[in-house]
């Protein structure tokens, strides 16, 4: 039996709707119908719709993970009363921005100000059809998906930038402004932190890379690394402490303080597919992805889907990390931040690529037995 | 300064630590259960509540429980409401008004307190005024409505309040000393009855003067031959018969 895949799934499901269909139309519809080119485009297409509702419910069950428990946080309950302990709460607010009239200011540039919200929403969703979240989930390995990842999700400040200066707003732009410094600042830390992972597993691979930690899990020996990527991708997501793009006390929301309704909406959903992606990222480099150790007794990792299901609950817990720096840090300044970035994200980026090669030299020393195939 | 700043660590990590288990251990303490109170589910004062919470019965959930003298709503006794007026005469919102309830003798109507809470900014001076106890302050502190006129409590509403038995803040029994008094000025009184008519705790009574015999020449006063004998300790200083009295001869004054 194939290993069950998402793919597989959704091309069963068209192909036997196809077959059925097939039985009862008309003739000419019914050779059209078991046209297998028809059948794989219809696949593609329910794959397609499948990953993305799949991927943007987590993302809303992801901000309603952290309304719980920032509420928790704060000693309050957070949403409480629609749906199941307020399950449907982002529904409930999704709706009511839907209903809202969307606006563009009289001096904003049209073109810019209607697109950035779309353009950054695909940056977040493109990443969601790059990282696997399990063996079978996407629909095959890329070779390079890691470099794509980090690619695409390294586009998402200039569509900041177009949406904050086509808004025609000084505060916008002051925080497209930060918002871009900031991003660009903590892109290269989070490349450098990269290396060491692509070092260590030898791959630019992302299933590759999972794999090679079925040993151990990156975060031992690369926990430099890890701590300056996760810095770094909190500066990414623009979370507390470092979202002073978007700090309400001086630039009112920073670059979507022109946007309403859905438009703002977009921006909010693509800003919890950012730092789900995130998660996704840190949990795939660094914690093992979706495989578990080897002390975990197999039924717990035997079961169908049990690697999504390990995946996310590793994904939840580096969120919950996230929110609880979330909690207790205060904002940090801009000079600050850059001055970290700059200055002392990238000297321990460096030394984390240096302690890799190490790691690396250390595995062919005679005592562990030289392991060619791993490594550079 | 009394207190000092707390001055800051030299030590950044410290700086980003010490934060952390803050939170930290807010959240472990939370996790269990919130101090926020579930409002329209869990209330403060339900006693069901307050057992699963553990907290003993007047004992403080959090912040400082206050139910001892707390002012909401009003409780009126009907049956015991003499109709003096002084919960509407002390009212500084002028928002009680004596209304006409059934019960009383046709000439003289029982008139007891009407509320509107659209006005009343719950000073509890009207309770505090009461002489008999009968209009309290109760715990009841739900009053939204979606009408304008559902904000007027009638005292029947009000007499509702009373049945449900909720917890009330205390009645004032001691009345002040030297408290003053209503004094007659004797020359100006007609006997007219009037104050003994109205006094609603009957308190007055009218007695018979002895009508002196005209001497040659002099004209009596026009006049019936009665004079009002307040028993002081039946009185509650409401005023009613210094109101109602047509010459103006009862007055406030401190006891001879």
């Amino acid at each position: 039996m194939a290993p069950l895949s998402l793919y597989g799934v959704a091309n069963t499901l068209v192909s036997t709707l196809l077959l059925h269909l097939a039985a009862v139309l008309p003739a000419p519809l019914s050779t059209l119908a078991s046209n297998s080119g028809l059948i794989t485009a219809l696949s593609v297409l329910l794959f397609g719709a499948i990953l993305l509702g799949a991927s943007l419910l987590n993302t809303i069950l992801l901000i309603w993970f952290e309304r719980k428990m920032l509420g928790r946080f704060m000693d309050r309950r957070g949403a409480m009363h629609v749906g199941y302990a307020g399950l449907l709460q982002n529904f409930a607010d999704g709706l009511k921005l839907f209903r809202k009239h969307t606006f563009k200011p009289r001096d904003a540039d049209g073109l810019g100000f209607f697109s950035a919200p779309t353009a950054y929403m695909v940056t977040s969703i493109v990443m969601f059809g790059i990282l696997p979240i399990s063996t079978g989930w996407n629909s095959g390995s890329l070779p390079l998906s890691l470099l794509l990842a980090l690619v695409v999700f390294s586009f998402a400040p200039l569509f900041i930038f177009l949406g904050a200066w086509s808004s025609a707003n000084k505060y916008s732009l002051i925080g497209g402004m930060r918002s871009a410094a900031q991003m660009i600042a903590y892109e290269v830390p989070i490349l450098l932190a990269v290396v060491a992972v692509i070092l260590l597993s030898g791959s630019f691979d992302l299933s590759t890379i999972v794999a090679e930690q079925r040993n151990y899990w990156f975060w031992g020996p690369l926990f430099l690394a890890l701590l300056v990527f996760v810095a770094g991708m909190l500066a990414e997501m623009e979370r507390i402490p470092f979202d002073l793009p978007e700090a309400e006390a001086e630039l009112v929301e920073g670059w979507n303080t022109e946007y309403g309704g859905m438009l703002f909406a977009f921006f909010m959903l693509a800003d919890y597919a950012r730092a789900l992606v995130g998660s996704y990222l840190i949990v795939l480099l660094f914690l093992g992805g979706w495989t578990m150790p080897g002390w975990v007794p197999a039924p717990l990792t035997n079961f169908p889907l049990a690697g999504i299901l390990w995946f996310q609950v590793k994904t939840y817990l580096v969120f919950g990390v996230f929110i609880w720096v979330r909690a207790s840090l205060p904002r940090v300044r801009t000079d600050q931040l850059l001055r970290v970035g700059w200055m002392r994200m990238i000297p321990l980026a460096l030394l984390s690529i240096v302690l890799a090669a190490l790691v690396v030299l250390a595995k062919c020393l005679p005592v562990f037995g030289c392991v060619p195939s791993v490594g550079g | 300064m009394a207190e000092s700043e707390p001055t800051p660590s030299s030590n950044p990590v410290l700086w980003v630590a010490k934060p952390l288990v803050t939170a930290a251990r807010q959240f472990g303490k939370s996790l269990f259960r919130p101090s926020t109170i579930v409002y329209p589910f869990e209330r403060l004062e339900d006693p069901k509540f307050r057992g699963a919470v553990r907290v003993a019965p007047g004992k403080p959930i959090g912040v400082g429980q206050v139910w001892d003298n707390y002012r909401g709503v009003h409780a009126l006794n009907i049956d015991t409401c003499i109709s003096c007026n002084l919960c509407a005469f002390s009212c500084p919102d002028l928002c009680i008004d004596m209304v006409t309830v059934p019960g009383g003798d046709p000439r003289h109507p029982k008139k007891c307190p009407q509320i509107d809470y659209g006005k009343c900014s719950y000073c509890g001076f009207c309770s505090d005024a009461c002489p008999e106890g009968c209009l309290t302050m109760t715990t009841r502190y739900e009053l939204s409505v979606s009408k304008r006129a559902d904000m007027i409590y009638s005292p029947e509403r009000l007499r509702e309040v009373f049945n449900a038995k909720l917890p009330m803040s205390p009645i004032r029994v001691e009345r002040p000393k030297n408290e003053d008094a209503i004094l007659l000025d004797a020359p100006l009184c007609i006997g007219c009855n009037a104050c003994a008519r109205d006094c609603p705790t009957k308190c007055i009574t009218m007695v018979d003067l002895p009508k002196p015999v005209p001497k040659g020449g002099e004209k009596l006063p026009k006049r019936i031959w009665k004079e009002p004998v307040v028993n002081d300790s039946d009185c509650v200083r409401c005023g009613t018969c210094i109101s109602v009295c047509p010459k103006e001869c009862l007055f406030w004054g401190t006891h001879r």
